[in-house]
Order: structure tokens, then sequence, then C-alpha cells
């Protein structure tokens, strides 16, 4: 039971890093980046890559594929981003679909279709706690996750240049009025998302393993976690994330926690899925501004 | 800008069509035959591409799940069930159909980036459930051993009589396409999409419209999925894969999202590009994905659109106007008053109406003041449906107004133009008026035109009617605006700032144009600050301060009000004693 709820509690952790840096693109930009997956299926690869140079835990590889992803996110923003500023929001999904697509295919050509698994965050077998025993890589994955998390909450909450950043956030017009440069922050913003995306191929790389087609995944799973948690709000993202993680990994293992329960085609992964975009649509149709509302007022 | 923008490309389309005939004569091995039959269904798949991407402009992301549903069902049917081509044929475009008629309930209304994850959800689900029901669908592995295509009790072998059967049902497809996509329809979407908010003020039912392209959209692709099965033989899960619908979608960008031509030239580029590439191998589709970026941020409207922009500039065409027809005399002509009752609304915590009445009747000319955010544009906009009040109502002489939609109050007879101009930009000054005569049912395309002619001429604009209202000056889209509203034939005219930023001879221009109306009997409630401007027009004016009228009679009354003057100057300073 333990294990089970901290594996959920790690995947939760890894999607609300996914979920962040889409949230904080889409609240910068006014955009959907269809790429956050692909961004997190490269930051995997990238971490295969670097181990596979330089064979160290992937704790030490972590500032690494942050900063390689961070280049990588604002390339995205140069090419797919301010070229269409001022288009219709379709253009943007476009490109960064494209994007995706490059970023796919590019990964397919240099590291193959097969599986591969990324370096484990911290070197040694299972945490023994009294009878049960915890993988030491789920709650490495967790504490990695926080601190990411919290960091980014410091940088909003104290630091000067995340008052931009946010400020940028809710009303361009007005940031740039009051001389913030909108375009950098937007800028940065894509490079933050790519990061968060990219730690979060990381911390998943191991257990999960990496393909190059796991982008898709991990989008639908950020677009529903930013849905749920409503439309631009960070807190929502991580507590959207962290409900659909703990229903993707609790839901299937249900017969096995209550006995009373069959185990049929009705709890399985596939079904989980199912279930969960089930309740999004439901979400969409009768809350549209998600659970906890929406962040980001739109203007008429 | 051209009206139509396919005429300069006529010929190089005939040879272009010249040439798709020729080819499989030309590249004639089975596997020439089978990769030409292929693109076929992949025009028509991207056919149906165009309505809900291209016209409405809405990322829908389950094209290539009715698609698949298509392929499976006929697979599905043909296998266990034995059925024959034409009743799976028929069976896939109605389960696809049935199928976005059920998802569109839920999804159609959403937001962009709503629809663009509610739509991908669905395939994705699709996407699952095939590949776990194996009992039905085969499971990972798919059905394989459909039966190719039996026509009239004859088995269409492979090769070129498939070919042509497919190429046929393409030419079909294409013809309604275009059928549907030319004339006020056309136009019609063109407002949808790129001017939603004043779609329905001119009477058109944008919800409607949506619906109608997203069921065809799901028709074309359910055809399409009916005969690629049939085509391939084999059915698998791969057809429901992101990959699928990203390989539709960048044949559509590509080749040009809302023309007929695109759809071709963007499924055969797709096809053959990764044959003609083929040394390239794995980065071939890395480049693909490059060239999908290239084309969205170079050539948004397609590589057809890039080339009718070029020619264009190589070979300047300018349009010639229609000629001027005059507009048919509405029937009998309504006496009832727009009565405006306690009409009260509130944003969030913002009082914006508080309980305002007063009457518009018809022969008159009423003048709505008041200070910056009184809520003048908000009694307008719940006026004509764009938005609800809260408590009260709007009438026209007894029906309530409050509770319709936008379009429905428009076909009552009420107009209205813009503070912030919405028309749409690409289009022409004529045709942004035309669109608005396509709610009077014996009215086609001609005749729209060239009685959208008749108004920009009266209206002082007929010397812009060609050119796309993008690129005119501010004046002049006002004047566009009044034109389109009156292309309605309203009772009513609503007009939201209709002099602000024109020269003094254009509002004395404007002045005299509202004075007509007047004559011809049409009531008209206009939103103003410049008093000069209203005093020598309207018969009453109303003042508006902080949600309530505080003041109105003849333009002389309303301004020695005194009430009126604090609301605009502030209370009058205290001289001391």
């Amino acid at each position: 039971m333990l294990q089970v709820l901290a594996n959920g509690l790690a995947l939760a952790a890894a999607y609300a890093l996914v979920a962040l840096g889409f949230v904080l693109v889409a609240n910068a930009a006014n955009a959907v980046n269809f790429a956050q997956g692909d961004l997190v299926m490269a930051g995997g690869f990238v971490a295969v890559a670097l181990s596979r140079l330089w064979p160290v835990p992937g704790i030490v590889l972590l500032p690494a594929v942050l900063a390689v992803m961070a280049v990588l996110g604002l390339a995205l923003s140069a090419i797919a981003y301010f070229p269409l500023r001022g288009r219709p929001a379709t253009a943007i999904f476009v490109s960064t679909i494209a994007v995706g697509l490059m970023l796919e295919n590019g990964a397919n050509a240099i590291f193959g279709a097969e599986p591969q698994a990324g370096p484990p965050l911290l070197p040694g077998a299972a945490i023994a706690l009294g009878p049960v025993s915890l993988s030491r890589q789920s709650i490495a994955v967790i504490v990695t996750a926080a601190v990411l998390i919290l960091a980014l909450e410091f940088l909003f909450a104290r630091l000067r240049f995340g008052w931009r950043l946010r400020a940028t956030a809710q009303d361009r017009e007005m940031a740039a009025s009051i001389g913030i440069d909108v375009t950098w922050m937007i800028a940065f913003s894509f490079a933050l998302g790519a990061a968060l995306g990219g730690a979060a191929g990381l911390l998943l790389a191991n257990s999960f393993f990496v393909t190059p087609t796991d982008g898709i995944n991990y989008m639908l799973k950020a677009y529903i976690a930013v849905v749920i948690g409503g439309w631009g709000s960070i807190r929502g993202a991580v507590a959207g994330a962290l409900l659909i993680a703990l229903f993707e990994v609790v839901y299937p293992s249900l017969p096995l926690l209550v006995p009373a329960l069959p185990v049929s085609w009705l709890f399985t992964e596939t079904t989980a899925t199912i279930i969960l975009y089930g309740v999004v649509l439901a979400v969409l149709l009768l809350r549209p501004r998600g659970l906890f509302g929406e962040a980001v007022l739109r203007r008429a | 800008m051209r009206i139509d923008p396919s005429r300069g490309l006529r010929a190089p389309l005939a040879v272009a069509a010249i040439g798709l005939a020729l080819w499989p004569s030309v590249f004639s091995s089975a596997y020439d035959l089978r990769l030409f039959t292929l693109a076929g269904v992949y025009v028509l798949l991207v056919l149906g591409y165009q309505f809900i991407f291209g016209h409405v402009g809405a990322l829908s992301l389950t094209q290539g799940a009715f698609f698949g549903l298509g392929a499976y069902a006929s697979a599905i049917l043909a296998v266990r069930g034995g059925w024959s081509f034409s009743e799976t044929f028929v069976l896939s475009i109605a389960i696809a159909v049935a199928l976005a008629a059920l998802i569109a309930i839920p999804v159609l209304g959403l937001e962009s980036h709503y629809f663009a994850l509610a739509t991908l959800g669905i395939a994705q689900v699709l996407l699952l459930v095939c590949r776990e029901w194996a009992p039905l669908t085969g499971g990972v592995n798919g059905i394989s051993g459909v039966p190719g295509i039996v026509l009239f009790g004859r088995a269409v072998p492979g090769g070129s009589p498939s070919l042509i059967l497919v190429w046929s049902l393409v030419v079909i497809g294409a013809a309604v396409a275009w059928r549907i996509q030319r004339g006020l329809y056309g136009l019609a979407f063109h407002v949808v999409r790129s001017a939603p908010a004043a779609a329905g003020t001119i009477g058109l039912d944008s919800g409607r419209m949506r619906l109608a392209a997203f069921l065809l959209s799901a028709a074309y692709a359910g055809a399409a999925g009916a005969l690629f099965v049939r085509v391939n033989g084999i059915v698998s899960p791969d057809v429901l894969e992101f990959p699928v619908m990203v390989t539709c979608l960048a044949m559509t960008v590509i080749g040009g999202a809302t023309r007929v031509a695109g759809a071709f030239a963007g499924a055969f580029l797709l096809v053959y590009l990764p044959e003609w590439f083929r040394p390239l191998d794995k980065y071939y589709l890395i480049a693909y994905g490059a060239g999908l970026l290239v084309m969205i941020v170079a050539a948004p409207d397609g590589l057809l659109g890039a080339a009718a922009r070029l020619r264009q500039r190589l070979m300047p065409e300018t349009d010639v106007a229609p000629e001027p027809e005059r507009l048919p005399r509405p029937e009998v002509p309504v006496t009832a008053p727009l009565i405006f009752r306690d009409v009260v609304k509130s944003f969030g915590g913002v009082k914006a109406l508080q309980g305002v009445s007063f009457e518009v009747r018809r022969g008159e000319i009423v003048g709505l003041i008041g200070p910056n955010g009184s809520g003048k544009t908000t009694l307008i906009n719940i006026a004509t449906g764009l938005e609800t009040c809260d408590g009260g109502a709007v009438l026209y002489g007894n029906q309530v107004l409050t509770g319709r939609a936008p379009f429905a109050i428009a076909r009552l007879g009420i107009a209205r133009t813009f503070q912030n101009i919405c028309l749409a930009g690409e289009l022409s000054a004529l045709d942004n008026v035309a669109v608005a005569r396509s709610l009077d049912p014996g009215v086609d395309i001609e005749t729209a035109r060239a009685q959208a002619m008749h108004l920009l001429e009266t209206l002082g604009a007929a010397n812009f009617a060609m050119s796309q209202v993008r690129a005119l000056p501010h004046g002049v889209q006002r004047r566009i605006e009044l034109a389109r509203a009156l292309a309605v034939q309203p009772q009513f005219v609503l007009l939201d700032e209709p002099a602000a930023g024109l020269s003094e001879r254009e509002q004395a221009d404007l002045a005299g144009q509202i004075k007509t109306l007047r004559t011809r009997g049409l009531a008209v409630l206009l939103i103003e600050h410049n008093m000069p401007f209203l005093a020598g027009l309207a018969d009453r004016l109303i003042c508006l301060h902080e949600g309530r009228v505080i003041g109105q009679g003849s333009p002389d009354e309303v301004r020695r009000n005194p009430r009126v003057i604090a609301a605009y100057l502030g209370e009058p300073p205290r001289v001391p004693a």
C-alpha cells in the first residue's frame, strides 16, 4: 500500500513539473505549447545521453539537463512562438505540434525507437521502512520535484524577477507599460517551461523508460492537470497533477487493496485512462473553468 | 483583394488537374497505382478537415479518429458481417457523423484550447478502446483480410479500376465541398471565424454553422476511412494514432486550409515526398516537421494561398465592382417600439446597470450619452443578445428579446455596429456587406454583392468596395459596418459611437445618412460623446450615469440638466460666500 502511494506520488511529482511548465507558458505567452510532452521526452533522452558520457547518478546530471532544456525552450520560442505573435491561437498550436514532431523524429533518428532507461537519481537499492520497503528512486523523485516546485514558488513569491514574470502573465500590456521587457519574459517562460519538462523527463526516465513517442501521453496529462486545476493556476496545476497521478496508480490496484473487488478489465490502466478522459470532458462541460476556477481571467 | 482568389489560378489549376489525370497512365506499376489511390483517400480526409479547421478555424483533433472509426466500422462489418462495399461505405459515414453529433454537444462550444484538448481526449479514448476490445477489433493486430471493393455484384480489382472508383468519389467530394464553400455560405464562414462577435448580429447562427462543419468533416473522414480499409485490406490501431491526425493537419496547413485545390496539393505532397526522399529515411520525418513549421510561419494560407498572392503581385488584377442594385422593400414595416424595462446587470461586484427603462419608437433618433463606464455599450449588448441581463427585460413590441440568441434578435430586424470595429479583415468591403444579405432566402451571391454595392454607394464608400477591409482607414471601416447593419434590412439600428474618429466632414455625411434612415421609418439608437454631432441629429437624448437614467428629453433640455452637467463635469465647486 505504502509502495503504491509512493509510486503514485513520484508520478504525481513528475506530472506536476510537466504541468507547471505547460501553465507557465500558457500564462506568459497566452499560447498552448503542444510540444511540452515532447520536451519531457527530450529531457529523458538528454539524461540518457549524458549518463552514457558520464555515468553518474541522475541527481548530478539534473543541472545539466535543466540547462540544455532551457536552451531548447528558448529555441522553441524563437522558431515557433515569436514569428507567430498576433496570429490566431491555432497557428501556435500547429507550430508547436510541428516542433514536437521534429523532437520526436529527431530522438528516433538518434536513439532509435526502443525504450531506453535513464540513470537512477541515487545509487543503491530500496529503503527498508519497518516491514515495507520503499524504492529509493520514488522517494528521490518526490524530493527532487518538491525542491524544484518550492524553488519556483520562491522565485515567484520573493524575487523581483519572478514578480516581473507574474506581471507579464497577468497583463502583457500593463507589464510592458511599466517597463517590463515582455518579450524577454515570455522567452524566459519558455525556457523555464522546457527546463521543468526536461527535469520531469529525467525523473521519469529510470522507472518508466523513455521512448520517442512518449510525448503525446505526457502532453495530455499536463493538459488534463491544467484543465482540472483551472487554466492558468500554478497551484491548480500541481493539485491537478497530484489528482490524476494518484488516480492512475491507485485505480488499477484497487482489486489488490480492496479484496471484494474482482480483478477484471474494469480495473486496468487503460480503463483508468478512459475514466480520466471521461472526467475531463465532464469537467469541461460542467465546470469549464476547472475545479478550482481559472486564475487568469480573459478580457472581454 | 480579389473576390475570387482561385480565378488567377485557373490556368495553372487546369494544368495540375490534367497532370493529375495523366499521372496513373505514366506511373502504372501496382505500387504506383496503390499510392495514387491512397493519395485520393487523403484528399477526401483533408477536404473534410478543411470545414472545421479551415472554415470554422477550430483545431479539431478528432479528424484522425473519425477516419479510423470509419475504417474499423467497414472492416468489422465486412469481415465479421459480410456486408457489401456500398453498405459499409454508407455505414462508415453514418457512424462517424453519429459520433461527431454525440461529442458536439459537450465540446463544440468550448474555447479553442479546451476544444483541442477535448477532441484529442476523445481520439485517445477511441484508440484505447480499439486496442483493448480485442474480440471486436482484433486488438493490437487489428483486422486483416478485408475484401476489396465489390460494386453491383462485381468485384472491382485493385490497380486502375479501384483507383478510378476512389478518384470518382474524390471528384464528387471536391465538387460538393466547392459548392458549399463558394457563395454566401462560404463568406459566412469567414465572418464566423474572423469576426465571431459580428456573426450573430447579422443573423448568422454560428453554433449551427460550426455543427454543420463538424458533421461534414466527420462525414468526409468516415468515407475516407471506408475507402482506406478496402484499398489496404487491413486495419490496425495505427490508423487511430496521433501521427495520422498530424499528417492530416500538415496536409491541410501545407496545401491551404480553405481551398479545395489546397487539399489536393497537401495530400499529394505528403504522400509522395517520403517516396521521393526515401534515401533520407528517418531524417525525412524531421524535415517534414520543419516543413510544417515553415509553412505555418511563412505561408499561413498554404501553398495555394501563397501562389495566389504571388500571382496577384506579379500580375495585379483588380476586380470590377458589380453594378449596384436596390434592395427589395421590406414587407410590412413593423411599428412596435423597442422597450428597455428595468434592465439590471452586474459584472462581479460592479453594478453596470441598475434598472434602466426607456423606449425607442419608430422614426426616432435617440442619443444615448453618459460618461465612460456608465453602461451604454452594455445596454446595447443586452439588446442584441451578446450579453444577458440579471433583471428586467428588453422587449420589441410585445416580444421579449432577452434570452434570445444574437442571430434570432438580428432576424427580428435589430442591427448594430460596434465601438471596436468588428469586420472580417481578410474579406473585401463588398463581401463584408454582402454576407449580411444571406438571411434573405432568395438572394444568391451575385445579387447580394450587387445590393451590397448599392448600400456602399449610398454611404459613400463605393470606391473602397473591392479593397480588403484590413487595409482601409478607420472612417471607411465605420461606414462599412453601417452598410452591413443596413444590409440586414433592420427596423432598428443601434450604433455604438459611430462618429468616433471621423473628420468633421465625415461626421456631417454620417448625420445626413442617419437622418435618411429616420425618413425611411427606421429607429436609430446611438451612443455618442460628441454633443455638437448629436445636437443637430437626435430627437431625444438619454443620459446614463452609473447605470441609471439621470436625464432625458430634447438635446437642449438634457444639456441644461444640472444632474447631467454634474455627471460629466463632477460637482460644481462650492464658491465661498
